[in-house]
């Protein structure tokens, strides 16, 4: 598998994991899932738009604030959720929000859910 | 300083669903070098992503101004005061309106103060009089209850504005006295 198809699957994988905790009213576990699968399909993103992937997330945050600022917006936004999910309770609204998220950069990149 | 946003009243573009934009965190204490700026926006009960990007915009705003990093949080009074949020003490006792350039608290019709009692019993004749001018100043110097805008409200209870609790609290504690902090808001 090449870099793509991987970051391919483990995207699909996390958000289908996160429709099942969804699902199951699990918030907290949906919330990360969904935040790994954006994460993935950003990834993605950055390595089809310049031919390489962000080595951390604070090399992610660099390039998509420099070159992906649409990209960079929405990282930025939810990080902050997947960082407090540990000791915070997670909503259901929050989790759809995230959700969406994931969608959006999944069609940037042409990958069908 | 400028991480003070509350105090320079930025002119900040922001939707009419925001009530509030408060500042909260160690940027608003005196006496502390804060790594990151803690932002609360308070909305209207709108939907969570129209909140979430409400905020993001204020974030940005913010950033031009700053030079260290904002973590920047939305909520309505219903997520505000929810057991979930650990933040929400600090944000209504020591939060600052960056619109208002006030207490937050001002908000709800209450004013935070910290009070501190003291007992000196246990301090020689000398430290007391070293204590007393620490608070009052000595010799045109200016003491903490001048350069804070602290008072005494009676001997061994002083009373001052959240944000000066470090400054207050740590040089009472050189003394090594006995001390309690109280936090009140009056109404």
């Amino acid at each position: 598998m090449n870099k793509e198809e991987i970051l391919i699957k483990a995207g699909k994988e996390y958000f289908y994991s996160g429709n099942d905790e969804f699902d199951k009213g699990r918030h907290n576990s949906a919330v990360v899932l969904y935040f790994k699968a954006l994460v993935s399909f950003s990834d993605l993103y950055v390595l089809q738009k310049t031919g390489n992937t962000p080595s951390s997330h604070t090399d992610r945050f660099k390039i998509t604030k420099e070159k992906f600022p649409e990209v960079y917006n929405l990282l930025d936004k939810d990080f902050p959720f997947y960082q407090s999910s540990y000791v915070q309770i997670m909503s259901k609204e929050l989790a759809e929000v995230i959700k969406d998220d994931a969608k959006i950069m999944a069609e940037k990149t042409n990958t069908k859910l | 300083m400028m991480q003070k946003l509350w105090l320079k009243k930025p002119t900040l573009n922001y939707n009419k669903d925001v009530l509030d934009i408060v500042q909260f965190g160690s940027s608003v204490e005196d006496g502390k070098t804060p790594e990151d700026i803690d932002i609360a926006v308070i909305f209207n009960k709108i939907p969570l992503k129209e909140q979430l990007d409400g905020a993001q915009e204020i974030k940005r705003q913010l950033e031009t101004l700053l030079e260290i990093p904002i973590h920047i949080n939305s909520f309505d009074f219903y997520s505000l005061f929810d057991s979930s949020n650990f933040a929400k003490e600090s944000i209504l006792f020591y939060g600052k309106s960056i619109i208002h350039g006030d207490d937050f608290a001002k908000r709800f019709g209450f004013s935070p103060r910290i009070q501190i009692y003291y007992s000196l019993e246990k301090l020689k004749k000398k430290d007391k009089i070293r204590f007393n001018y620490m608070l009052n100043g000595r010799g045109g110097e200016y003491g903490l209850f001048r350069e804070h805008k602290g008072k005494l409200l009676k001997p061994g209870l002083i009373e001052i504005n959240p944000e000066f609790e470090n400054i207050f609290v740590g040089s009472i504690k050189e003394f090594k006295v006995d001390f309690k902090v109280r936090r009140v808001l009056l109404g």
